[in-house]
């Protein structure tokens, strides 16, 4: 069973204050969607109002095309997996995965045939006589996964379900999340503010900032071509560079002027821009460390990172604006050292004051 | 590795300490029982004699007969089962029912109305004695079970705990169950009551004690001989010499009446540690 979840002008209001202003968007059968932004952003609410768990103030939600939004949660063929897993304490795994296909008065021998299909998928089949108190985080990350496969759902929703996992199980998971989603082929939205689960997950990921969609597409759409400054500064880690610019746009491709009279040359079409203030914007990876005045710019190194397949450099300009770039794992560079940065143009970015963003033709 | 030898050396003397420290306070804790026991097993013209006796052989369960052999007392010991028993079901039943009331559900007023309840914990029984037996006299309610229970269902306490343990247990559930297709009652009772076990046993101990050991209602309204419960009865057993003159089968009607609880403290006694300690539910 598979999805397309359709959702039309939703707002939403707790008392006075605005969370979700008009979102719309349209989920494919068989997608992975991510909803990736900040606390607050409203990205759980909006899981939480398609789950039913939360009404919708206007706007419409629809599942292959039949209004659900005012429909029981249970009634919505929705599955969901909670950030606390939300296991029943005082059951065993096997009634924690009974529970919802009992109330719906479904056959012995059906359940106990699910449970046992999904355990196996799962390989939990040892678990299920144990209870959650029994159960390792990641086992019982599993279990909410089981819970929701029993159901055959038309949508899994995840609600951030690897934020409370160590690093090392949390990657294997996603990985198996993955791998699950291939299996089942079925409609996932999985909320999260950590964004290599997004870029690693989604076919699309909706980037969500201050109540509203930001931008929407695949994960590097998202990277290489951020709608807006926000999107650029919070997608990729380290953040992108942002140094504020006057531009020049006499040429074909506009040029862009810092304070401190460094330009850089980009290859962004002049008549794509406006005149004015701008943000110009570009990755640490796009940003190479070379001999000091053989640049765009020389900088001053604060502080190395060394993540082992290349490094990275912070060095503050003249101006005292830092600069994050990239060199080989095995840099040579120290902390002090006056070094030179290679903007690459065709990878550059510029932002307009409203945040809209401008690229190059060809990333 | 001397160093480690030392330390392991010291702490098994301050374990000693402590052990001797724990004996000594349950002695000190026990000493009462034991001599409400030594007495009721001694003849009662022996303890007039010398009240010492009582560590000293021949015992006898002479005064334990003489209680049973009163006939009254059974029907007291099963009129305290009645009232302690159905006060303790209902309270159990109004408090967990107010309780997820107050704790999950929205509606006009719940504020307002909880601090009324808590209002309910800071007035003493003395206070509306009086016009509770007016009423029930009125309604014809003494001398009958349910003028018995009635007052005790009023239970602020069980309403507040029952209220706090709801509130504890994370919202999540519930709303796992909604996504489950469990209806609000469903929910209520395969999925959070289960959970308040430890809140329901503590509550239910608690109040069952409280029955079982309440002299001044049963007082003013079991006026009839077998509506007594066991408290009334017993204090009716005695006269005025009774201190002094029958000590031993005083001592044995205690014990009889304390017996039932010690078995209700005995079986639940884990419950009542988890729900102190506040361990219970997380």
């Amino acid at each position: 069973m598979t999805a397309d979840i359709e959702i039309r002008n939703v707002s939403k209001h707790f008392g006075a204050m605005m969370v979700l202003d008009d979102l719309s968007l349209s989920i494919k059968a068989r997608e992975f969607i991510v909803f990736l932004g900040p606390s607050g952003c409203g990205k759980s609410t909006l899981l939480r109002m398609i789950a039913g768990l939360e009404t919708v103030d206007t706007g419409e939600i629809a599942i292959n095309n039949e209004r659900i939004d005012h429909l029981p949660p249970g009634k919505r063929g929705i599955a969901m997996v909670f950030q606390s897993y939300a296991l029943y304490p005082h059951m065993s795994v096997r009634d924690n995965m009974a529970f919802g296909l009992e109330n719906i008065g479904m056959p012995r021998d059906v359940i106990d045939a699910r449970i046992k299909e999904s355990a196996r998928i799962l390989e939990m089949e040892h678990l299920l006589e144990r209870k959650p108190g029994q159960l390792s985080g990641g086992q019982r990350q599993r279990v909410a996964i089981g819970r929701a496969i029993v159901k055959e759902p038309k949508a899994f929703l995840f609600d951030e379900p690897l934020s409370n996992l160590d690093a090392a199980l949390r990657t294997r998971t996603r990985i198996e999340l993955a791998q699950l989603h291939q299996r089942l082929q079925s409609t996932m939205i999985f909320v999260t503010h950590d964004q290599i689960e997004a870029m690693t997950l989604a076919d699309r990921i909706v980037v969500m900032n201050n109540r509203k969609i930001e931008q929407i597409g695949s994960p590097m759409e998202i990277y290489d071509r951020p709608a807006t400054k926000f999107v650029a500064g919070f997608v990729g880690a380290p953040a992108m560079n942002f140094v504020e610019a006057t531009l020049d746009r006499s040429s074909r491709n506009a040029t862009a002027r810092f304070a401190d009279g460094v330009s850089v040359h980009t290859e962004i079409a002049s008549n794509q821009t406006i005149d004015g203030k701008c943000t110009f914007g570009i990755r640490s990876e796009d940003v190479r460390i070379v001999a000091a005045g053989q640049g765009n710019a020389d900088g001053v190194v604060d502080v190395l990172e060394r993540l082992g397949e290349r490094t990275l450099v912070y060095a503050r300009l003249g101006d005292g604006q830092q600069i994050v770039g990239s060199d080989v794992g095995n840099s040579r560079v120290a902390v002090g050292d006056k070094v030179g940065l290679a903007f690459d143009g065709r990878k550059s970015h510029l932002f307009g004051e409203t945040g809209r963003a401008w690229h190059a033709r060809e990333v | 590795m001397r160093a480690p030898a030392i330390s392991i050396k010291g702490r098994a003397f301050g374990d000693r300490v402590l052990l001797a420290l724990v004996i000594l306070l349950s002695l000190v804790m026990v000493a009462p029982v034991l001599w409400v026991i030594g007495l009721s097993l001694k003849e009662n013209a022996e303890l007039m004699a010398n009240p010492n006796s009582v560590f000293q052989a021949p015992y006898t369960l002479k005064n334990y007969i003489n209680t049973i052999g009163t006939s009254s007392v059974f029907v007291w010991v099963f009129n305290s089962i009645i009232v302690s028993g159905g006060l303790t079901l209902g309270t159990l039943i109004l408090s967990s029912l107010a309780g997820y009331g107050f704790a999950r559900l929205n509606f006009p007023g719940r504020n307002v109305l909880f601090v009324i309840v808590l209002f309910g914990l800071a007035v003493p029984e003395q206070a509306v004695l009086v016009a509770r037996h007016q009423i029930f006299s009125m309604l014809n309610f003494h001398n009958t079970y349910h003028g018995l229970i009635l007052p005790g269902l009023s239970a602020s306490f069980g309403v507040f705990l029952m209220t706090q343990y709801f509130k504890a247990i994370p919202k999540e559930l519930d709303e796992a169950a909604m996504l489950d297709n469990a209806g609000r009652f469903r929910t209520f009772w395969k999925i959070l009551l289960p959970l308040t076990v430890p809140a329901q046993a503590t509550l239910g101990i608690f109040t069952f004690l409280g029955a079982w050991n309440d002299y001044l209602w049963p007082l003013i309204s079991a006026t009839k001989k077998d509506m007594y419960t066991l408290t009334v009865g017993m204090a009716s057993t005695q006269t005025n010499f009774a201190q002094s003159e029958g000590i031993g089968f005083l001592m044995a009607q205690a014990v009889f009446a304390g017996a039932p609880i010690l078995i209700v403290y005995l079986f639940f006694q884990k419950y009542i540690v988890t729900a102190v300690s506040g361990a219970a539910v997380r």
